[in-house]
């Protein structure tokens, strides 16, 4: 065999000069292979990247120890744009498209570095090959691209370099089952077409689908590596990342019970014939069902089926053009998003969205606002009033935090968090607003599955410890078909079928437009 | 009627000119996040060049001098202060430059004394006339000058490698910088850019109908604050529009000043820049072209 194309040795990283996020990590990847790294939230996953992209220094990461080589050249010394020019480009987390840019002038920013104009037009052609939707919209902006076609996008303007050695950062990160087929295929094509790949995904069944061989890395260490076969094999991978094993059903005592807050009774949630409008587009259409109190509701369907849109009617960020949403008694559709969180509405973001400089405790505290009745002035005074009701507000976050397995992470700030501990934080602010009705925007996206396990428990244990609903967007759909009790699917806006999560998986009119084949095959077995 | 329509010719290219400058203010902030308050000493300190060079060197050849000059100072305030703050606050680096603009205002200032230098520019005091209604040489040249740089502009940012790199690294530096562009780059393209268009603003400002370099000029950069954001923070586009709104309402509020005296006062060209920037601004609140936020929730 011949070197390899990328050999990482030792590697240790640290950011903010004290909080190590890997330690003595090594990896190599052959010429033509594609490696995939496992790994729960938090575990390094990202920081690995970037330390071979050499992109650390914006986020205060840097490399403490061990070397990095690629093509035969220890990449110490060099930054982000060197190794770009020396054929090894990453795909950043999240997509990061360049949103006012038009997919065009996307691609013509990725191939920034490609000075040969016949190169760049061959790079091109080959990326609109690969992804012929992307020559269709190629005037249109970036921002206008659903989640699936930004990805496209993002992979497309990687590669208009003709990268040896392309690195993924969670490709199918927020995509419907049938997308993530679709970019495990593209990831193949790719790597047969001569490109080698370094992927991370949560997505464990997709990335050792298409992976040769895998590591995994835990709390910033390889904990296990070899072929795909063998790690898929192994009893650890399969319980914590794949889902193979029976499910844990009974639930350990959680000893000291945390103490949350109790809420008033959650009530009925109407929806009825809501219709949603931007300019000419109508992002729901004619929509109606009803979330009964104390049940979990899940809306499900593809990217851009307006999901979203719905949860933000509900939360009062968007307005309802037709139609209307009652919460009891209530018209939320009436109310400022304010005016709906003080009914007990408590949401969180597809888009996570934190107060990223501040601490996991602000922004639990942040939560609960609409509880804190001292003002202003007694707070800036620290009045023994003030400091009391700040110390219990303290103390419930504190046990809020216990409860979502983030206690450790109280006192750091937020962008130090990997995506799915701030997808925690998120939620632990909604349920700090003591809420009768949740509501939750992909809680489980970025996480692994045994992670996904874990927060399945948790909704369940606040549920039946706070007796409140939840309405939950969401397309892993293990977590989704164990937890929901009604099922909602929407597609194009309208909604295509309701029932229970049995009944909703036999559809074949949601198999086609969203659950994909390979659920076909699921449901059969 | 004529009289109207020497007004707004006038205030159109006067606006153009403050679109300059705005412009400039729009792609220094773009390209760093700073908000660059030494831009008004930058432009004078081009003007200022051509002033003293024009006679022992020729009046172009100082404009050449007087341009670079311009972009220098921008690249060097941007490489060796703004690069090299610790703390990267956008508001720390407004202060630094407010600092920067202090020192080099000051500077200038002992230089020029309190006379006021003449550019020299060839076309002196002449007079376009077109018809009844007639106009500085110096403003008809600055607005078709202003509109080929627009043009310039226009080409560079969408049309060539260099320009889509700048506008990849303003939305989002550190993905830009995982295609291979060069963040100390761009940036520095923009503060020369910034200061290449400042440099020429600053000519324009000094010449016939205005009496030459003076240090108040600076000022000048300040008229077009408002042009900056009432056509949106980071829009070269609505600098544009920003400038020409503003330009004609001074010029208009000016020019009719002895019929709006009885109820506004004198000087009120001055406040009603401001007072239009603020009417947008209440309506529009990221201005004319501003990108919001990104609301996506």
């Amino acid at each position: 065999m011949s070197a390899p194309l990328l050999s990482v040795e030792h590697l240790d990283v640290v950011y903010d000069g004290t909080i190590t996020a890997l330690s003595d990590v090594s990896l190599t990847v052959e010429p033509g292979q594609v490696v995939a790294v496992l790994g729960s939230n938090g575990a390094g996953k990202t920081s690995l990247l970037r330390a071979v992209s050499r992109s650390l220094q914006p986020y205060g990461g840097a490399v403490t120890g061990g070397t990095v080589t690629f093509a035969g050249r220890d990449l110490a010394g060099t930054d982000a744009a060197d190794v770009v020019r020396r054929g090894l480009v990453q795909v950043p987390e999240g997509r990061r498209i360049f949103r006012d840019l038009t997919v065009a002038e996307n691609l013509r920013a990725g191939g920034f570095t490609v000075r040969d104009k016949k190169a760049r037009a061959e790079a091109r052609d080959r990326v609109f090959d690969l992804f012929p939707i992307l020559a269709e919209r190629r005037d249109q902006p970036g921002g206008l691209l659903s989640g699936g076609q930004q990805q496209m996008l993002a992979m497309g303007r990687a590669l208009m370099v003709s990268p040896q050695l392309l690195l993924l950062d969670e490709p199918s990160l927020g995509l419907a089952p049938l997308l993530v087929d679709q970019i495990g295929e593209i990831i193949t094509e790719i790597n047969r077409q001569g490109t080698a790949v370094l992927l991370i995904e949560q997505n464990a069944v997709m990335g050792l689908r298409v992976a040769h061989a895998a590591s995994v890395l835990e709390i910033g260490r390889v904990t296990a590596s070899g072929t795909a076969a063998e790690l898929a094999a192994s009893d650890d991978v399969q319980e914590r990342y794949l889902g193979v094993a029976v499910p844990v059903v009974a639930t350990e005592v959680v000893e000291a019970e945390p103490e949350i807050p109790t809420a008033e009774p959650p009530r009925r949630l109407r929806v009825e014939g809501l219709t949603v409008r931007f300019g000419g587009i109508a992002a729901l259409r004619e929509v109606s069902f009803t979330v009964e109190p104390g049940t979990v509701h899940a809306l499900i369907g593809p990217n851009g089926a307006g999901k979203s849109t719905l949860v933000n009617v509900l939360g009062g960020a968007y307005r309802a053009t037709e139609g209307a949403v009652h919460y009891g008694d209530d018209e939320l559709t009436a109310l400022r998003a304010d005016e709906v969180a003080g009914l007990g509405v408590a949401r969180t973001f597809q888009n996570i969205s934190l107060a990223l400089e501040d601490t996991v405790e602000d922004n639990l505290l942040v939560g609960r606002h609409r509880l804190m009745r001292r003002g202003l002035v007694p707070g800036a005074l620290r009045l023994p009033g003030a400091r009391r009701e700040e110390r219990e507000h303290r103390a419930t976050v504190g046990g809020i935090a216990e409860l979502l397995g983030i206690a450790h992470l109280l006192r750091t700030p937020v962008h130090t968090l990997a995506y799915g501990d701030r997808k925690r934080v998120e939620m632990g602010r909604a349920l700090a607003a003591r809420p009768s009705l949740l509501l939750l925007d992909e809680p489980v996206a970025g996480m692994t599955h045994g992670e996904s396990q874990e927060m399945a428990e948790t909704i369940r244990q606040v549920r039946r410890d706070l007796g409140l609903s939840i309405v939950l967007v969401e397309h892993d759909m293990p977590f989704v078909m164990g937890l929901a009790e009604q099922v909602t699917v929407l597609d194009f806006g309208k909604k295509i079928a309701e029932g229970t999560p049995a009944q909703v998986q036999r559809d074949p009119e949601v198999l086609r437009a969203y659950l994909g084949a390979s659920a076909a095959g699921d449901a059969a077995a | 009627m004529s009289y109207l329509l020497e007004q707004v010719l006038n205030g159109l290219s006067y606006g153009l000119v403050l679109s300059l400058i705005a412009a400039g203010f729009a792609i220094v902030f773009t390209s760093t996040g700073v908000l660059n308050f030494a831009h008004g000493s930058v432009l004078l300190l081009g003007a200022y060049l051509v002033a003293v060079l024009h006679d022992s060197i020729g009046f172009w050849p100082a404009v050449l001098v007087g341009m670079l000059g311009s972009a220098l100072a921008g690249v060097l305030i941007n490489a060796v202060l703004v690069r090299n703050l610790a703390d990267k606050k956008p508001d720390t680096a407004a202060i630094l430059m407010l600092g920067v603009d202090i020192v080099l205002l000051t500077e200038l200032t002992r230089r020029i004394g309190n006379q006021v230098l003449t550019l020299g520019a060839p076309w002196g005091a002449s007079v376009v006339r077109l018809g009844d209604v007639s106009l500085p040489t110096g403003r008809v040249l600055a607005a078709g000058v202003t509109i080929v740089a627009f043009a310039g502009l226009w080409y560079l940012f969408s049309r060539t490698d260099l320009g889509v790199g700048m506008r990849a690294a303003a939305a989002d530096g550190p993905t830009a910088s995982l295609m291979g562009i060069r963040l100390s780059r761009t940036a520095a393209t923009g503060w020369a850019l910034a200061g290449v268009l400042a440099a020429v603003a600053g000519i324009f400002l000094t010449s016939f109908p205005a009496p030459g370099v003076a240090p108040t000029v600076a000022l000048s950069a300040f008229a077009a604050i408002p042009a900056w954001v009432l056509g949106g923070f980071d829009s070269v586009p609505g600098a544009v529009i920003g400038g020409l709104v503003i330009g004609l309402t001074s010029a208009l509020v000016t020019g009719y000043e002895a019929e709006l005296e009885p109820f506004l006062g004198r000087g009120f060209g001055e406040v009603a820049p401001y007072v239009v920037m603020i009417v947008v601004l209440l309506v529009r609140p990221s201005g004319l072209l501003g990108s919001k936020e990104a609301v996506r929730v």
